[in-house]
């Protein structure tokens, strides 16, 4: 909201400079936003709440001023004239739910042209359009009260006025020369034959003020705020009269306005005041009574607020405040439709006294709240990950369903009004985000392409939705396979101290050689290299390894790792080197060697090799056995024997050949 | 003869200045004293000379041979035992570390400090309904104050009690949440994404991040929560920065405020000579940072809690904003493009 000083000088004395306004209005709750000098006036642009509607008058504006300035605002009412009634036109509202109350004041003989510079200066300076002085002045009155008004050119109106819904498909063409196609959620002000304007929005082309007209209908309403919201949305349209009519105007500011706006046009366009009529029922707002204790007030803010302060405050607030003993009455302003609770009338008194004045302190807060085990578990698992050297990405919850479909089948939960296309499903899967953020920097030449993100995805159920955190890995580049991977996924259970787990091949869309992933006999996740196929669609060339695990599962399973103790004597190796047929796996090698459980603590691929002397039906391999004692150094001899009888057991083996 | 051992010596000499490496030291041991090298070609003719030269000829020799061993010898530990000086001003070899998303440490961080406080960490979900983001919080479900919080909707069959589906637009969802659940005393701090309708520019994002705080309980006042946020402020940003409240309108707070920071970039300047070109504050001195007051006692009603008890206050602030302050970081998308360049420099 724009607001010239000049125009506030009108009603308010103000005794300091602008700039110190500004800091002033800030620190009481009036954000200046912006501030100029626009020649001898100063224009300041202020944040409107939704709740402080009484802001978008320079009444509004002026009384809190004074009350920052510690002065009482006295208001000049004009002296309401409403006769005699004029007969010729009668108002009819259709609805009373949706306009409570009309009001036409008809103006004969105006001479309609340029206004005078200061009414011109006043209206522009509040950033709205000089059009000329009819037009001028009603949008005047409506800076000054709050209160939004139209001028008809009377003689263009076809019989009664009617306020009623628009019809289906019925068009107006508004002052902005636009047609627009209106329906039922629309209210209008209609003739007998014509809509002449978008009540509370916007008049009509065919009844605007222009340099011809001699007659004059002035209208001022009380409109339902949600009609004309509802209204002006349907059409797309924001504007001066509907903003305020949104955020509920004062009625008895209504009359006012409309009657100093009938004395200005009869002053500045020679006009003649010739009837007045009114229909529906001028609202009566109660006035409102808010008591509390003194102790409460202090209570609440945690000071001691002086109580001398109090009256002085909300009275130049507008309030009529009594006190008996540590009670005090608050007779609220019927402008002020936003105090409603005591607490209401805490921030009324501690915004003017200023924030800055009551003084900081620390409470006490027993912990009581039991710790969120989720968090605490992706917290750590974060750290684990990124000390296995990889990087945390944060990659878009929401995606395109059309990209997402391509790659992951599921039902997707779609976004009811998206903003754009690329933003119109809940995620049900990692993969897209991971592929999108490695083919980012693919695009760069980057290296080190090794992230994970731990992220909710959404699924949809027959009975609602489930959301659900995962966790995914995400590797490109010559120096990553899938063995690396299949190491990060060990160690990670290593960090989680999950023991057991198991590892089952099996098919899975856009991988080669995928395993899917089983804890406690439960599946949570897969790891897997991504095909040729998908990684052209991404334009991606390097090797791309995925894995992605669901952390509800992984948590239940995880427990605090505690030490294990180790030998403290040297751990001794023999290499075997070994071709295996490749109709067997190398878990049948394992499966042999844990059969015997003597001194062995570990095994190690260290070699694997292709060549002349290798059948092309095996694959050969150096595998390193390591031994080791609890209780002391082994000798060679110890270690050979054990060693001896893996390599037999080995060698019996169908499949396996010693080399 | 005399005149052969002198060349050979020379010519020892001279191989062994030449030899660097310990095989080429182990090729002149050969070559000079092996079983077929010439220094023993020497010795076998020594029978051929006359008396008195065989006696000075053999003892030279002798000597020659020793010399030689010790010589190599004497190389070939210096080969051994010292290193081989090199250049080090050769360039360092890459390491490729581990890091955490400036986002998810920034917020873990700022949970850390108000956990210190006495605040539990809890993590509300996503998916939400109008209830919890709007109805509970005192936001009117067609009312200009919802405005301010535009929503993505989801094609969820809604439900009775709670309306609509959505993606919250906000954390405050979890004061509603675990107010329902717990009863005061209570302290939460609450982090999260949130998603609002925006245009995605350098300052926008259609997701970004919150951290939503709260706490309920007998007596708990203004004078706490500016000191709360001011704790929070001191540890995060510096020990010496300030805080400014400025009224403002929250549906689910009263009173309410909206929290400046001092510039934490140019704070030793006066407002008057106060660089207006600071590039964190703009010469303003203050940069706002979140939202707060004294939870409204509908929103506690709503959640039922007697308001004439209990009292509480509540604050919520975006994540990327602080970031981008306290690390001079310029454009929101960088934040989610996750380029490497970005992510290793935390």
């Amino acid at each position: 909201m724009r607001f010239s000083l000049n125009f506030i000088k009108e009603i308010l004395e103000v005794p300091i400079p602008a700039s110190d306004l500004v800091s002033l209005l800030s620190l009481s709750g009036m954000e200046v936003e912006h501030f100029e000098k626009v020649e001898e006036d100063w224009v300041f642009d202020i944040e409107v709440t939704s709740n402080r509607y009484d802001w978008l008058s320079m009444l509004g504006i002026a009384r809190e001023m004074a009350a920052c300035l510690n002065k009482t605002l006295t208001i000049t009412y004009p002296a309401l004239c409403k006769k005699p009634v004029y007969n010729d036109k009668r108002i009819h509202i259709e609805n009373s739910k949706d306009c409570l109350f009309y009001v036409g004041r008809l103006i004969r003989g105006v001479q309609v042209e340029k206004s005078p510079a200061w009414l011109a200066e006043r209206v522009t300076h509040c950033g709205v359009s000089a059009i000329n002085n009819v037009v001028d002045i009603t949008n005047y009155c409506m800076l000054k009260w709050g209160n939004p008004l139209h001028a008809f050119d009377a003689d263009k109106i076809e019989g009664d006025i009617f306020i009623r819904r628009a019809k289906k498909e019925e068009t107006f063409v508004g002052i902005d020369e636009k047609e627009r196609t209106l329906g039922e959620e629309n209210l209008v002000i209609a003739d007998a034959k014509k809509i002449i304007a978008l009540a509370g929005v916007m008049g009509a082309k065919n009844t605007e003020v222009g340099p011809t007209t001699k007659n004059i209908f002035l209208e001022a309403a009380i409109f339902s705020p949600l009609t004309i919201r509802h209204s002006r949305r349907a059409v797309g349209l924001d504007t001066e009269s509907s903003y305020r009519f949104e955020r509920q105007v004062f009625s008895d500011y209504m009359e006012y306005a409309s009657m100093e706006a009938q004395c200005h046009i009869e002053k500045y366009c020679h006009g003649m005041f010739a009837g007045y009529q009114e229909a529906g029922k001028k609202p009566v707002v109660a006035a409102k009574k808010i008591t509390f204790q003194y102790q409460h007030l202090n209570n609440y803010l945690g000071t001691i607020f002086p109580r001398q302060k109090i009256k002085t405050i909300l009275s130049h607030l507008g309030c009529v405040v009594k006190q008996s003993g540590g009670r005090i009455t608050v007779l609220v302003p019927k402008f002020r439709f936003d105090l409603k609770r005591e607490v209401d009338v805490y921030e009324e008194l501690s915004r003017i006294y200023g924030y800055d004045k009551i003084a900081a302190q620390i409470p006490f807060l027993p912990p009581v709240v039991k710790k969120d085990e989720p968090y605490e578990f992706k917290k750590q698992l974060k750290a684990k990950l990124s000390s296995l050297g990889l990087k945390e990405i944060i990659t878009y919850s929401v995606e395109s369903q059309e990209e997402s479909e391509v790659l992951v089948n599921g039902p997707m939960i779609t976004i009811l009004n998206p903003l754009r296309q690329q933003e119109n499903a809940l995620r049900i899967s990692l993969l897209l985000g991971m592929l999108k953020a490695i083919t980012y920097n693919v695009n760069r030449s980057r290296e080190g392409i090794r992230f994970f993100e731990i992220a909710d995805v959404y699924m949809k159920e027959k009975s609602g939705f489930r959301e659900k955190p995962f966790v995914s890995i995400g590797l490109a580049g010559p120096a990553y396979d899938f063995f690396y991977l299949k190491g990060i996924v060990a160690e990670m259970m290593k960090c989680l101290d999950i023991a057991t787990y198991e590892l089952k091949e099996e098919s899975t869309p856009h991988f080669t050689n995928a395993l899917s992933f089983f804890v406690g006999g439960v599946a949570a996740g897969f790891l897997g290299k991504l095909d040729a196929q998908t990684k052209k669609k991404f334009d991606i060339q390097q090797n791309v390894l995925f894995a992605q695990l669901d952390l509800n599962i992984l948590r239940q399973h995880a427990s605090l790792k505690a030490y294990t103790h180790f030998s403290a004597y040297p751990a001794i190796w023999r290499d075997i080197s070994i071709a295996l047929r490749k109709d067997k796996a190398f878990k049948d090698v394992e499966a042999i060697i844990r059969a015997d459980n003597r001194l062995v603590c570990g095994w190690r691929v260290v070699d694997i090799y292709k060549g002349k002397d290798v059948a092309l039906d095996h694959t050969a391999f150096t595998l390193r056995m390591f031994y080791q004692s609890q209780e002391k150094t082994l000798t060679s001899q110890e270690v050979d024997t054990v060693h001896n009888a893996i390599r037999e057991n080995l060698r019996l083996q169908d499949g396996i050949v010693l080399r | 003869m005399e005149q052969e051992i002198r060349r050979l010596e020379e010519e020892f000499q001279r191989d062994l200045q030449n030899a660097i490496t310990s095989e080429a030291l182990e090729a002149l041991r050969v070559k000079y004293i092996g079983r077929k090298a010439v220094l023993n070609q020497l010795f076998a003719a020594i029978p051929t000379l006359g008396n008195e030269e065989k006696g000075r000829c053999g003892k030279q020799l002798n000597v020659l041979k020793n010399k030689i061993a010790s010589l190599l010898d004497e190389r070939l530990n210096k080969e051994t035992f010292q290193e081989e000086k090199i250049d080090l001003t050769f360039p360092p070899v890459s390491i490729d570390r581990g890091s955490r998303h400036v986002i998810s440490m920034v917020s873990e961080e700022i949970c850390a400090i108000f956990e210190k406080l006495g605040f539990a960490i809890v993590e509300g979900t996503e998916i939400e309904d109008e209830w919890h983001n709007f109805s509970a919080l005192n936001i009117p479900l067609d009312h200009p104050s919802r405005d301010a919080f535009d929503t993505f909707y989801l094609d969820i069959p809604p439900s009775r009690d709670a309306g609509k589906f959505l993606l919250r637009s906000h954390t405050s969802t979890s004061q509603a949440r675990v107010m329902m659940k717990a009863k005061p005393p209570l302290a939460a701090i609450s982090p999260g994404r949130v998603y609002r309708p925006d245009q995605v520019d350098a300052s926008h994002s259609f997701m970004f991040h919150q951290i939503e705080g709260f706490a309920v309980d007998k007596g708990l006042t203004f004078a706490h929560l500016k000191g709360v946020l001011l704790r929070f402020a001191r540890d995060f940003f510096s020990p010496d920065v300030t805080l400014r409240f400025r009224p403002h309108f929250f549906p689910f707070t009263e009173p309410s405020a909206e929290v400046d920071v001092s510039c934490f970039a140019c704070r030793d300047q006066k407002p008057e000579t106060r660089n207006q070109k600071c590039s964190v504050c703009k010469g303003k001195g203050w940069l706002e940072i979140l939202g707060c007051g004294m939870i409204h006692p509908t929103v506690l009603e709503n959640c039922g809690i007697d308001s004439k008890k209990y009292q509480g206050f509540a604050f919520g602030m975006g994540v990327e904003r602080p970031v981008m302050l306290k690390y001079g970081i310029d454009d929101i998308r960088l934040f989610y493009e996750n380029d490497v360049k970005f992510l290793e420099q935390f």
